[in-house]
């Protein structure tokens, strides 16, 4: 569903994405890595809002700069921050998505996504009211009312507490179940180890490490859990620095 | 192009839901109407409220046009752009729907004006002018739209924009011919105003107040309408991939 060859970007001299090759099939994909790893930098290349500095990648079998428009006709893309109008109530934000996507029937299909979404009898109420969670699951049934082919989520579980975390998961894995490819970045290690069929950790805008979670895990031993596998793979920012735990508790303790 | 009317309508709701700055927007022009033409002292008319009415008309529909650059401004740092981006539809009705929300709320900020200055005496002589001074605004609006949001875009942030905003408003509705006609001007200001656009809006909104059909004033205003339209087009598809 997505192949990326050689993709890079880079904003002035800082290389964002370097040298990215991935290849994504029918799965829920886990895009994994630091804060600055360069996972918003990768999503926003491939659902076509911004253009890679070299390489290619086809979504669907399109090209994201050449065949842009096709690619976004296959896609639904939801944001690592949460943008939906805090003045119109939830049913006119999703009905805004099925106009836009020109979706016949689109009022049976905006209650059919809310109801998906566990929001119908919410679902007059300006967003203003709701709650962090209930506005995740609303730019889900936002983006679901098409009926994308690829899904990107970029961090759809971020700030939610665990039932709304779980929630969030059993709806990907829905819709994984009904033929939908996703392709999600988060910081949850535990929730990408239990819910994706591959992941890939990156850091510095390179691949580290990329497989299934069982067989990343199994490569580092037993016992061992994607936390492990993470940790092992990306350099912390404090070991690159000399961070001092010795001298840093000592200062505190001079306070 | 449905979706040029699906972000219009967007727009339109939310500001109309928001009913503080709906009251305001359409009270301060009409105070301005009503303190200006009836309590400034002047000596070159004996009905300023008849002269000055189009300068209002023009003004309001100036300075909301103005605002409204903050509009995408804020569709960007908030992430609805980006949003609005990845979806098929053509991208450019983004920045149509925007303009056109501008422009339309600019002309009900008018009518306000119009319909008081209707009950203060002033009148105009014909429906046709009355629906070619709409075209004149409208034509004049979309101009700024354009423009404000082509700054907006390019500032990226409120606040710069909002300082470039009171850097241009007020001179340009202070060298226009909003507050007097060229001939009791001084020379240096009868120069400026008459290269202001707003002048341009102004004059030809004026001519219809007296019943003369101003074609050039409408034909300029709609090729400087056309143009900036096609810069903010191009601006605006360089900005956003
Ligand atoms: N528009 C931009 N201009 C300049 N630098 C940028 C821009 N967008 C991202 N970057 C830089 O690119 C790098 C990768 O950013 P990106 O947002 O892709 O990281 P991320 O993996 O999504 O991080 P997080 O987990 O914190 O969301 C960062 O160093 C960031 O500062
Ligand atoms: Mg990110």
């Amino acid at each position: 569903m997505i192949e990326i060859k050689k993709l890079s970007r880079s904003f002035g001299n800082l290389l964002a994405v370097d040298n990215l090759d991935l290849d994504v099939g029918n799965e829920i994909f886990g895009l994994l890595g630091p804060n600055g790893a360069g996972k918003s930098t990768t999503v926003m290349m491939l659902t076509t809002l911004l253009r890679p500095s070299s390489g290619t990648a086809k979504v669907c079998g399109y090209d994201i700069v050449k065949d842009s428009k096709k690619v976004r006709s296959k896609i639904s893309y939801v944001p690592q921050d949460m943008a939906v109008d805090r003045k119109l109530t939830g049913r006119e934000n999703v009905m805004l998505f099925a106009k836009l996507y020109g979706i016949p029937n689109r009022n049976s299909k905006v209650d059919e996504v809310i109801e998906m979404m566990g929001l119908s009898d919410r679902a007059g109420d300006l967003v203003a009211k709701y709650s962090g969670g209930m506005r995740r699951r609303l730019e889900l049934a936002q983006a679901l009312v098409h009926e994308p082919e690829v899904l990107f989520l970029d961090e759809p579980t971020l700030g939610l507490d665990v039932s709304g975390r779980k929630k969030i998961w059993e709806h990907i894995r829905m819709l994984k179940a009904e033929g939908m490819t996703i392709f999600m970045t988060t910081h949850y290690l535990e929730e990408a180890e239990k819910y994706c069929n591959r992941v890939a950790i990156i850091d510095k805008g390179r691949i580290a490490a990329v497989g299934s979670p069982e067989n990343l895990v199994s490569s580092i031993g037993e016992n061992a859990s994607l936390n492990d596998v993470f940790l092992e793979k990306v350099k912390t920012p404090e070991e690159q620095a000399g961070f001092n735990s010795t001298q840093f508790r000592n200062l505190l303790r001079r306070r | 192009m449905k979706a040029v009317f699906y972000y219009f309508e967007r727009d339109l709701v939310k500001w109309l839901r928001g009913r503080v700055t709906v009251v305001s927007s359409l009270v301060m022009p009409a105070a301005w109407l009503v303190f200006v033409g009836l309590a400034l002292p002047t000596k070159f008319t004996d009905n300023y409220l008849e002269f000055i009415t189009p300068g209002i008309l023009v003004m309001t529909t100036l300075f909301s046009s103005l605002q409204g650059g903050s509009l995408m401004i804020f569709d960007k740092i908030l992430g609805f752009l980006n949003k609005f981006l990845a979806m098929p539809s053509p991208r450019e009705s983004m920045l149509y729907g925007k303009i056109l929300f501008i422009s339309v709320r600019g002309l009900l900020q008018a009518s306000v004006i119009l319909l008081i200055a209707t009950v203060l005496g002033v009148r105009v002589l014909n429906p046709i002018s009355v629906l070619l001074i709409y075209l004149t605004l409208f034509l004049f609006s979309v101009f700024f739209s354009a423009l404000s949001t082509m700054i907006g875009l390019y500032l990226g942030d409120h606040d710069s924009y909002a300082a470039v905003n009171s850097m241009i408003s007020m001179p340009l509705f202070f060298t226009s011919t909003a507050l007097m006609p060229y001939d009791v001007m001084p020379a240096w200001l009868r120069t400026l105003a008459s290269l202001n656009p707003v002048s341009y809006a102004i004059d030809s909104t004026r001519l219809l107040f007296e019943g003369t059909i101003p074609v050039y004033g409408i034909l300029g205003l709609a090729t400087g309408a056309g143009i900036m339209v096609l810069l903010g087009t191009y601006q605006f598809r360089k900005a956003v991939v």
